[in-house]
This record gives structure tokens, sequence and C-alpha cells, in this order.
């Protein structure tokens, strides 16, 4: 695939906008699940798909032919969720979604109560993880997304996030504190 | 003996501990026990279902990008080519273009005096300064173009830009130069705002995208990149225009 992304490049700089439609064709579902992971919003997911094949594209000349497509791509739709969930509007829009349902983490603890196990499950759990996930920062939250469900090394985090491997690591650290600390009232309830 | 810290259980965790870690696991039951609740909490995180694409997706994702993508002129790729043999090139031009000003200087007199009787070293002359100078001004181009589109914070591309920067400028001197003494007050203008925005991008020790906006708008780079194209532009019959004329006029 590496091989023949590459010759897809050079086709594309040659001249040949149709060809990219094969790389986008190829990535674009790894893209969307990266960047709904980051942003936790499916509409969010689908602008960034855009946004970051449209940039990838207009930085086809620059892309190292050493590196595969698919890890430069993937690379710019972190960026792009990032600078998403970084923008302030967005993030104050979060919280107040947050702030604004004080009651619902009460009803998860409560589901919790009743029975652990299947509550662990339930899209009320789901709820209370999405919503200390969005405590985060933007960092800690894209480090511990692509440590914990994307399954990236800390090496490649930090080349993603173009950080030292040392802050990628330090991000992750918080991130578990955080989230730890967030959802220890379901642990006790359990 | 020292129990581990949290950010140790971390490292067990994703499988990036050291083996004294692994080590004292296995031997303290306190830590042990630490670790399995530690472990519980985490493996609680699950990921959220992502939402299932339907099977047109990939299809309607290039769809909609596709009208916003201008194609890539041919020249690129020439461009690109061109780029892999710059360094054997560039220097073989310049070595060239070095002749051809000493036996230009050396034979001046001669040839103004006798200008008539010998145009066809002349216009061999002109023709080899005017490929290198036309090659130099299409890097710049192209360099001014990815400055004026980029907003990385991405330290290769910006290192990237940085190699070429410094490459352009040292050959940007020498015709500025040329340019000058040769009486091509156009040429050499553009030459030397060019070389400011170079000298900025190349010696700047850590270059980031705020650091690559500033020079955007403090040395109205869109300006200069106009210049170098009306330059490119200009037709053999304009005189005193690279394209044509560089080659006469330095």
């Amino acid at each position: 695939m590496q091989e023949s992304d590459h010759s897809v490049v050079q086709t594309v700089l040659a001249g040949n906008k149709e060809a990219y439609g094969a790389l986008v064709r190829a990535h674009s579902t790894t893209v969307f699940r990266v960047a709904f992971r980051i942003t936790g919003n499916e509409a969010d997911a689908e602008e960034i798909v855009q946004e970051a094949f449209l940039r990838g594209y207009q930085r086809l000349e620059s892309f190292q032919q050493r590196s595969a497509f698919g890890t430069w791509i993937y690379r710019i739709a972190v960026n792009c969720a990032l600078n998403r969930i970084s923008q302030p509007g967005i993030e104050a829009e979060y919280r107040h979604g947050e702030e604004s349902d004080p009651a619902e983490k009460t009803v998860q603890v409560a589901a919790q109560d009743a029975d652990p196990e299947r509550a662990l499950l339930s899209g009320e759990i789901s709820a209370a993880q999405k919503m200390a996930m969005q405590r985060l920062t933007a960092t800690e939250k894209s480090a511990f997304v692509l440590r914990h469900l994307e399954d990236r090394s800390m090496s490649e985090i930090a080349e993603v996030l173009d950080i030292a491997p040392n802050a990628a690591k330090q991000a992750v650290f918080r991130a578990v504190q955080k989230l730890r600390r967030e959802l220890a009232p379901l642990r006790g309830n359990a | 003996m020292k129990h581990l810290g949290e950010e140790e259980l971390v490292e067990l965790y994703y499988g990036e501990a050291a083996t004294e870690t692994n080590t004292h696991l296995r031997a303290c039951r306190e830590c042990s026990a630490r670790y399995a609740e530690f472990k519980q909490s985490l493996d609680a995180i699950r990921p959220v279902a992502v939402p299932q694409r339907g099977a047109d997706y990939r299809e309607r994702v290039w769809e909609t990008l596709r009208p916003q993508l201008i194609p890539y002129q041919k020249k690129t790729a020439a461009w690109r080519r061109w780029a892999q043999w710059r360094v054997t090139v560039l220097a073989a031009s310049c070595a060239m273009l070095l002749a051809a000003a000493f036996l230009g200087g050396r034979y001046w007199e001669r040839t103004a005096t006798k200008k008539a009787s010998v145009p066809g070293n002349s216009q061999a002359t002109q023709r080899v300064v005017l490929v290198v100078l036309t090659d130099h001004l299409d890097r710049t181009e192209r360099l001014l173009v990815q400055l004026e589109h980029t907003d990385s914070t991405e330290r290769g591309e910006n290192a990237q830009l940085q190699s070429e920067a410094r490459e352009l400028l040292a050959s940007n001197r020498l015709y500025r130069v040329t340019a000058s003494n040769a009486g091509d007050p156009a040429l050499a203008g553009a030459l030397d705002r060019l070389e400011g925005v170079l000298a900025e991008v190349a010696n700047d020790p850590n270059l980031t995208g705020a650091d690559l906006e500033r020079v955007r708008k403090e040395m109205n780079t869109k300006g200069i990149l106009f210049e170098i194209r009306v330059l490119l532009a200009r037709s053999p019959d304009q005189g005193s225009g690279p394209k044509s004329a560089n080659g006469a006029s330095i």
C-alpha cells in the first residue's frame, strides 16, 4: 500500500488531481475514526476529514516520501482535531454542556449502584467517560486518545503532536490521573 | 523498599515499564494490589463506538473534496526532478556563471569596441546566465508560494523550508550584486527584498508558524512574489528583464 501510495502522490504532483481520490478512499475511514475519538462529535469529525485531506493536498509537495502517506495524513488529521478542540468557543460549549446537566452524573452513579457490571456497559457510563474526557486539555485528550484508544507508542504520539517524548508521556500521565479522579465515584459504587 | 508511583503504574499498564518496575511488582503485594485496582479503572475506559460510515462514505468524502482541488501544474513534476539534482546543477551553474562573468569582464572592452563583430559569444553568455537566473527565480517563486500557504507547526516542514532558503540565499547574493553592478535596478531591487526574506527564514534558529506569519506580514512576501512573477514573465524583447534580458543586463 505504501509503495502504491507513493506512486499515487507522484501522479497527483504531476498534475492528475483525480488520482488523489484513491488516497482519500483508502484513508478516510481511519482519519474519521481518530477525528471522532478526539472530538467526540460526528459532525466535527466529518469536517476534520475534509480539512485534513484538503490540507494534505495543498502540502503534498512537502510530503516526505520516506514516510507512509497514511501516517502523514493521520498526523495532519490529529492536528486538525487538536486545533478544533482547542478553540475557546468550542471548549466552552463542551464545558457548558457538562455543567448544564449536573444531575446526569448522579443518574450514572445510581445506575452503577443497581447493577455495576451492566451499568459499566451502559450508555450513561459512556457519557460520564465522555464528559471526563472533555475536562482534559486538548493535548492531554489527544495524547490519551492516541495512547489508550489508538494504541500508539509514546514516540509516535510525540511525533504526531510535535512535542518532546517526555512531554507526551507527561500528557498521558496527567490525563490518566484526571480521568481516574473524575471517574472515582463510579468505581466507589462498583 | 520504595513502592511504585502512579507514573510507574501508567508505564506498567501500557507495557512501557522498566524491568525493575516489573520485578518490584512481582515481589510487592501492596503494589500488586494497587496495580490491580489501577488496571481495572483504566480497563473500564473503553472506546466510545465510532459511528459507522455508509458504504458510499469514502466516495462521498472524495466527491465533496474534489471541486476544491486545483491540479498541480506539470511544471511541478519538472521542478521536483530538478530539485533532486539541484545541488549538482546549482554548483555547475554557478561555476558556469563565474566563468561567463570572468570571460565577459576580461573581454569587455574588446567586446564593446568590436560588438558588431562578435555577437555570437555575447549571446551564448546571455543564454547561460538566462537559464541560471530563471531557474533561481523559479525556485524562489516556489519557496515564496510555500511560505505564503504554510501555517505549519511541523518541525520537518519548516526545516525543509529553511534548508531551501539557505541554498537560495547564497546564490541570491551573487545575482543581486551582479545585477546591481550591471545597472539593472529592477532586478537588483527585487533580489534585495527577496534576500531579506530568505535571510529571515534561513537564519531563524527555531522557526515556528508564528515566525513565518510575522515574516509574511512584515516583509510583504506577497508583494515580493508578485515582483518575482513579473520578472519571470518579462519577454525577451523587453530589454532588462531576467527571463530574457537578465543575461543581457548582468
